[in-house]
């Protein structure tokens, strides 16, 4: 779990977009540990909202998740 | 039977939960309704008050007097909110384009749907909606509600929210529209620890899966949709709250071919009733419909002097299979041949039942028209069992959405995915082989794809040999 959300935090980190689909990430997963299964790749982004280095962003329609910090992170109104 | 909750249900009393006196909820008189004029003039929109059916205008009007009324510490966000949403309606019809913003970070901690960022792009001339969120809240199983209940979200959503709701979104959510971000966390924790309610699915989730009224009303259910409703939404809430899948995917039940909710139509996975025995005849009370002593259709056409009822002409004859016949006044159906259009079931309603062996079919791939064109789902199960724990429903569930998760693009819906793969390779994916109820016209249009390993001798052949048999 941790190597997964190590190589989350660095695709979320290095990567020239700041929002990701989940499918994205899954794939830069896999491409470091071709054996990383989507089920715990998705645990480990999931354990990463819960610490808040990752953050939901949503259209309405579809979900992305970004890096806290990075990019739009907040609230344009608040 | 009576119905049995099977986990402990928290009963919720209005008058433990409520926010607002009946002074409070009753504040102003009819004429004061008639005379009141909105702080924006609205022409295009009270043009639609002017219409056969109640309008949202209408509505909103009531709601924005009421919300004059309150005292300044009787709700959260500003009070304003309802004229300004008009006001910017207005606009809108006026530029023939829309002045919402959608898309956020906005949510509640943990959760990636539920909530629905929405912002005014014009948030100097109508400030108090510059940001004006919508929840959706999961609704019960087949929308039974309490008037308890009913009224205190609606106190709960005048206080922190605008009080204009949807009931029911497409997706059948309770919509709540318009609140601001600091509202979303405490109006979460009343919702789930005070209401014992959740919220719904939004973004690339589950979507809250939704159910006809099924066995609690219906004679025509063919399965316990509430019950299948249920177990899913309880047993995938991870697929639910936390989104990973490609788009959008939405579940519905419909109890029989009737297809009250509409799943063919509205949903990527769509259960309907159905039954693999005989319709169930009985022929005393077909003759009860012949003399008229019954009426039909359960008497939803009276009023008007229809004539005698004419089972040859009202039933008969519009059997699309036309595998129906009266012989000495005795009614016998071709099983083999119906289509379960139900037509004749919802005629004589005492005469004619579904069979007794129940199951349901399962469709996927429909969808609305947001990126390629809208799709009916296509019938991929014709007859599945359809009992407690449902394991069978939740393997099948799980194989589709591998297959779609591993398969598809960002933003595609299943649907999209299996029209742009072929039926044939969807269909081996799933470990399902194919059969002619999962095309239209199966007399004319190709269902087997042969395999090279399916045929004899493969694709070689010695040509000689062929055109020995066969000259040119």
């Amino acid at each position: 779990m941790d190597e997964l959300k190590k190589i989350i935090v660095e695709f979320a980190e290095t990567n020239k977009k700041t929002k990701f689909y989940f499918k994205d990430i899954e794939k830069a997963v896999q491409k470091v540990n071709s054996d990383a299964k989507m089920r715990d790749i998705k645990k480990a982004c999931t354990a990463l909202i819960n610490e808040g280095t990752l953050i939901y962003f949503s259209t309405g329609s579809s979900t992305m998740y970004g890096l806290k910090g990075r990019g739009i992170t907040e609230d344009p109104i608040t | 039977m009576p119905f049995e909750p099977k986990e402990p249900q928290k009963e919720i009393k209005y008058e433990e939960t409520r926010i607002y006196t009946d002074a409070e909820l009753n504040s102003y008189t009819d004429e004061e309704l008639k005379n009141f004029r909105i702080k924006h003039a609205i022409p295009a929109l009270e043009e639609l008050e002017s219409g056969p059916w109640p309008s949202f205008v209408a509505d909103a009007k009531q709601e924005a007097l009421h919300r004059r009324k309150l005292a300044d510490n009787r709700m959260l966000i500003e009070r304003d909110v309802v004229e300004d949403m008009l006001g910017q309606l207005q606009d809108s019809f006026d530029d023939g384009e829309t002045h919402w913003k959608h898309g956020g970070i906005v949510g509640v901690f943990g959760y990636g749907g539920g909530v629905i960022g929405r912002y005014s792009d014009q948030p100097e001339k109508y400030p108090s909606i510059a940001h004006f969120h919508t929840i959706r809240v999961n609704q019960p199983a087949s929308k039974f509600y309490n008037t308890d209940f009913l009224r205190t979200i609606c106190d709960l959503w005048e206080y922190r929210g605008s009080g204009l709701m949807n009931l029911h979104g497409s997706t059948g959510d309770l919509v709540l529209l318009g609140t601001t971000t600091e509202q979303l966390e405490p109006i979460f924790f009343e919702l789930t620890h005070v209401l014992g309610q959740d919220i719904g699915g939004s973004g690339s989730n589950l979507r809250t899966p939704s159910c006809c009224i099924g066995k609690a009303r219906c004679e025509f259910a063919c399965y316990d949709t509430q019950d299948l409703c249920y177990e899913l939404t309880k047993y995938y809430q991870d697929e639910l709250h936390r989104p990973a899948f490609p788009y959008k995917f939405k579940i519905k039940f419909d109890g029989c071919p009737n297809g009250c909710v509409a799943s063919i139509a509205r949903s990527d996975m769509s259960f309907i009733g159905t039954w693999r025995d005989n319709i169930r005849i009985d022929q005393k009370a077909v003759k009860a419909y012949l003399s008229g002593d019954v009426e039909p259709n359960g008497g939803a056409h009276q009023g008007r002097d229809w004539g005698k009822f004419d089972i040859q002409k009202e039933v008969l004859e519009l059997c699309p299979t036309r595998c129906m016949s009266l012989v000495d006044n005795e009614l016998r159906i071709d099983n083999q041949e119906c289509t379960r259009c139900m037509h004749c079931i919802n005629v004589m309603p005492m005469a004619i039942k579904p069979g007794k062996d129940n199951g349901v079919s399962i469709l996927l791939g429909s969808k609305a028209p947001i990126l390629a064109g809208a799709q009916m789902a296509t019938l991929i199960v014709p007859f599945m069992k359809a009992e407690p724990p449902y394991d069978n429903i939740k393997d099948f569930i799980e194989k589709v959405w591998e297959f779609w998760m591993e398969e598809g693009k960002n933003r595609e819906r299943l649907g999209e995915l299996m029209q742009r793969t072929g039926l044939p390779k969807f269909l081996a994916t799933i470990g399902l082989p194919p059969a002619p109820q999962m095309v239209k016209t199966p007399r004319e249009n190709p269902y087997i794809l042969w395999q090279e390993k399916d045929v004899p001798g493969g694709w070689n052949r010695d040509i000689n040999a062929y055109r020995s048999r066969h000259k040119r």
